[in-house]
């Protein structure tokens, strides 16, 4: 059993007139520390797969098990609950209070679950110091570099220890430097701290840290990848021999 | 889509998010058509006549064309803003600027105007209204008839349309400056950027609350006898009015942050959601607003206080009626209109009951007992002074005693007296040394001899008959007796003042009923507090109006954050409650500094207004304050609206 259970998930969006198939039935496992690479080309229905499957969005048919909660028949209250207590975000927008300094958005989800102050000064310290950003914690959003920024945002997903951390084209705004230092990041506390992580992605290089990568196709799995045992530039050769496949104007004969 | 189905559009989904504004500008141009005809009304003369009205409303109705014109100038400007997208992409689907701007100008004419009709039409009704109110608090008797008056309507439509020709400019302005790339990115600036705290800051908060401390200290000490001379008076005046509307301006540029720094410190970066919705958001937005609120605050205060005032003059009138009689229902000065009073009192079978005083002027030497006293233009050593005997004051006195009594409030600040001392009396050729043992509330005699509130003294029957054998004629007055009436069944009492009308007195301009004296003094301060009372509502509403723009502005431009939130597992009920708090924090500053600043400015100087602070004060401010409460709450709605449609 899975830590994400999808069984046949559909998404439409528009009314019965004008019927627009988002996800046409996608079937998901995903175990306990995977970081799994959701790719696909634009309008492939990537991100609505990522917001059905973190509860932000709704899906209009199907289940979503969650560490074996059904996130698909819960109210408002309960999946603001759920999200609280099992998910984390990575936004490609970094998403952070721009009011709020480094420390006080990181310690965001901590308050929301009412953690007592010293326990979460010391989560902060360990995750805070794993991401690097330990020394800007007093600064705001506006003082410091987009790389930073998401780092932060990491940071904030990682801290109260969710079931699943979701990231949105997390390295989008970012230079290729900043990307590849967030990617490692990421992959080494996908390792140290035995998150399950799914990312969302168009760009190979950042989807070839992942040990799985899933490609979306008009609504539906097409195909995935294993990374297995290979090194992260032979992945990465495959992943763009896939894309390479897969993209493109379907052919009508 | 042709053109004027896209104008009619616009003004659909306006109508939707701009409810308020309509209502503001319905509100504005009923407010002010109504005053106009009130100016205009024939039925208005005897209100007008009574106090000089038409200067009063006059003035008036330039300050309501002011408050009017800037509210509605600034709401457009907050409305143009955040239109900027629309206005951008028009231009990029092909839209001239001038066609852009004859879209504006066209959408804007349909909502003015149509406000503007339906705002004349309940002014007019309104009108009505008011003037029963009016006749109300001023105890004129008339009927409210109203006739519709083509000269206010004329009046007002211009006015109106003033204000829309320099709307039209400004819209112009905004669209010929800008270019479509930063008409789309307007909204996108937000007016803050979240930085630490600078040293300078810092300097500027601590300065801000010294600086309306300062002036709060001093407006307690204005009247205490420390500014002696009118010049200094008159310095210290303005020295307390720039030092508070300085330190206000301070206070919301660094004082609301460096406090909320000092909080946020505290919580060593470990925030709740209501910290984070309210705190740090009024850190930095309250800062780049300092000057919009600074001019709210002043003015709301302005409003309280002038309010306040005459409210505590109208509030008052009873009291200083009854002080102006000497505590009785009627007063005569002879002994012949006495007895023509008794008379008629006797044949209506009214009960009531007497008090006979003589009252002689003579020289008091109060120089040893003077412990302040502003620089004017008298001698301590020589006051003319009337004195009574004990039995006619109906206080104890011993012969070497004496005592003064009903000294106005006002006149003890500029000049005070010790607790006691040794004073003398001089008559026309001898003097007598008295200790005076203190100061008492009562006005044993009516207005004609303590002349506004000058003490009264009291002395021993014997010391009295001393003093009557020695009097000076040169400062005798024309009369010497005080007959007090009191009516003993009080709803006898209007029976009672009828009669007196009708009397045919002697001394008839020195004799006076204190029911008419108290009517006398509400309609006089009647048609002034209905003035303010009208000034103060018009700006309760558009600065009310002005606040709930910002906070939709500002609900705008943090919906992002929402989103953010929300996706953390906040419920929309936890950050209700923080909005709560933040609107608790953005409404409530202003008005509480508000409050403050006009207790402070009241409190230096009620006594030149009335007799009684407190009652009249606290009303004032609690209706105000449910008023102004009033568009919070509104606030806190349209924040609900956008926290649901948030994720």
């Amino acid at each position: 059993m899975g830590i994400l259970e999808a069984t046949r998930v559909q998404k439409n969006y528009g009314n019965k007139f004008n019927k627009q198939e988002v996800l046409r039935g996608v079937d998901l496992s995903i175990e306990a520390g995977e970081f799994v690479g959701i790719m696909g080309s634009s309008g492939s229905g990537k991100t609505t797969l990522l917001n059905v499957l973190s509860s932000i969005d709704y899906a209009s048919s199907g289940t979503i098990l969650i560490q074996n909660n059904e996130i698909t028949n819960m109210k408002e209250k309960q999946l603001a609950e759920f999200r609280k207590n099992h998910l984390g975000f990575v936004f490609q927008e970094y998403n952070l209070l721009d009011t709020l300094t480094v420390k006080e958005n990181i310690l965001l989800p901590l308050s929301i679950k009412k953690v007592p102050k010293k326990e979460a000064n010391q989560k902060f310290e360990e995750v805070a110091n794993q991401l690097g950003i330990f020394d800007i914690q007093n600064k705001y959003p506006s003082e410091i570099s987009g790389g930073q920024k998401q780092r932060t945002s990491a940071a904030r997903a990682f801290i109260h220890e969710p079931s699943i951390i979701f990231a949105d084209e997390p390295t989008g705004a970012l230079d290729s430097k900043s990307a590849s230092d967030l990617l490692n990041k990421l992959s080494s506390l996908n390792q140290n701290r035995k998150a399950t992580i799914v990312m969302v992605t168009h760009d190979p290089a950042a989807a070839s840290y992942c040990s799985r990568v899933i490609f979306i196709k008009d609504g539906q799995i097409y195909t995935q990848l294993n990374k297995g045992q290979q090194e992260r530039q032979a992945f990465f050769k495959d992943i763009m021999a896939t894309q390479g496949v897969l993209s493109g104007v379907q052919n009508e004969h | 889509m042709n053109i004027n189905s896209l104008i009619l559009r616009n003004l659909k989904k306006n109508l939707r998010n701009y409810y308020l504004y309509v209502f503001a500008l319905i509100f504005s141009s009923g407010l002010y058509f109504a005053f106009v005809t009130l100016q205009y009304d024939k039925s208005m003369d005897p209100v007008e006549g009574s106090v000089k009205g038409s200067a009063g409303i006059g003035t008036a109705s330039i300050l309501l064309i002011a408050i009017v014109a800037v509210f509605l100038l600034y709401a457009n400007m907050i409305f143009i803003k955040q239109r900027s997208k629309e206005i951008g992409l028009f231009q990029l689907i092909g839209m001239t600027k001038n066609r852009v701007f004859g879209l504006l100008s066209a959408e804007n004419a349909i909502l003015y105007f149509g406000s503007l009709v339906i705002g004349v039409a309940l002014g007019f009704i309104g009108s009505k209204l008011l003037i029963m109110i009016l006749f109300k608090i001023t105890g004129v008797e008339g009927i409210a008839s109203l006739s519709f008056s083509p000269r206010a309507l004329l009046q007002t439509f211009i006015f109106f349309l003033c204000v829309y020709v320099l709307i039209l400019l400004m819209n112009l302005f905004f669209i010929k400056r800008q270019t479509i790339l930063s008409l789309f990115r307007v909204k996108s600036q937000t007016e803050m950027t979240a930085r630490k705290l600078s040293v300078f800051q810092v300097i500027i908060g601590i300065l801000g609350i010294a600086f309306i401390a300062t002036g709060y200290i001093l407006s307690g000490k204005l009247f205490d006898g420390d500014f002696s001379t009118m010049v200094e008076l008159f310095g210290g005046m303005i020295f307390i009015l720039f030092s508070v509307i300085l330190g206000t301006y301070l206070f919301y540029k660094g004082s609301v942050a460096f406090l909320v720094s000092l909080i946020r410190k505290q919580k060593g970066g470990y925030l709740n959601i209501k910290q984070v919705l309210s705190l740090s958001s009024i850190m930095f937005r309250m800062k780049s607003n300092a000057a919009l609120l600074t001019i709210i605050t002043t003015v709301s205060a302005l409003a309280i206080g002038l309010l306040s005032l005459s409210y505590i003059t109208y509030y008052s009138a009873e009291s200083t009626a009854y002080n102006y009689t000497g505590g009785k229902d009627f007063y005569l000065l002879t002994e012949k209109d006495a007895e023509a009073f008794r008379q008629v009192l006797d044949e209506a079978d009214i009960a009531y009951k007497e008090n006979k005083a003589e009252v002689y002027t003579t020289m008091l030497d109060i120089e040893d007992i003077l412990q302040t006293a502003l620089e004017m233009n008298f001698d301590a050593s020589m006051m003319e002074t009337v004195f009574i005997s004990e039995d006619a004051a109906g206080i104890e006195v011993a012969p070497d005693e004496l005592k003064l009594t009903g000294y106005n409030e006002m006149l003890q600040r500029f000049m005070s007296l010790k607790g006691e001392g040794d004073v003398t009396v001089h008559g026309k050729d001898s003097e007598v040394a008295l200790h005076y043992t203190g100061l008492q509330d009562e006005y044993p005699v009516s207005n004609y001899y303590t002349m506004g509130g000058l003490p009264t003294m009291v002395v021993d029957e014997t010391v009295f008959e001393q003093l009557k054998q020695d009097l000076d004629p040169e400062i005798a007055q024309e009369y010497t007796l005080y007959f007090g009436y009191e009516i003993e069944g009080k709803d006898q009492l209007e029976k009672a003042n009828e009669l007196f009308k009708q009397l045919d007195l002697e001394a008839a301009d020195f004799s006076d009923s204190r029911i008419d004296v108290a009517e006398d003094q509400k309609s006089s301060i009647g048609l002034v507090l209905f003035i303010v009372g009208f000034l103060g509502l018009t700006f309760l509403v558009t600065s009310g109006c002005i606040l709930y723009f910002k906070q939709m502005d500002e609900a705008e431009s943090e919906k992002a954050n929402y989103t953010i939130l929300r996706k953390l597992g906040f419920t929309t009920t936890d950050l209700r409650r923080g909005i709560q708090r933040k609107q608790l924090f953005n409404f409530g500053i202003p008005l509480v500094i508000g409050l403050f600043h006009s207790y402070f400015a009241v409190q230096s100087g009620w006594f030149l207004f009335g007799t009684s602070m407190l009652t009249p004060m606290i009303i004032v401010m609690v209706i105000y304050t449910i008023l102004y409460s009033i568009f919070g709450i509104l606030s806190v709605i349209h924040y609900n609206k956008v926290i649901k449609n948030s994720l």
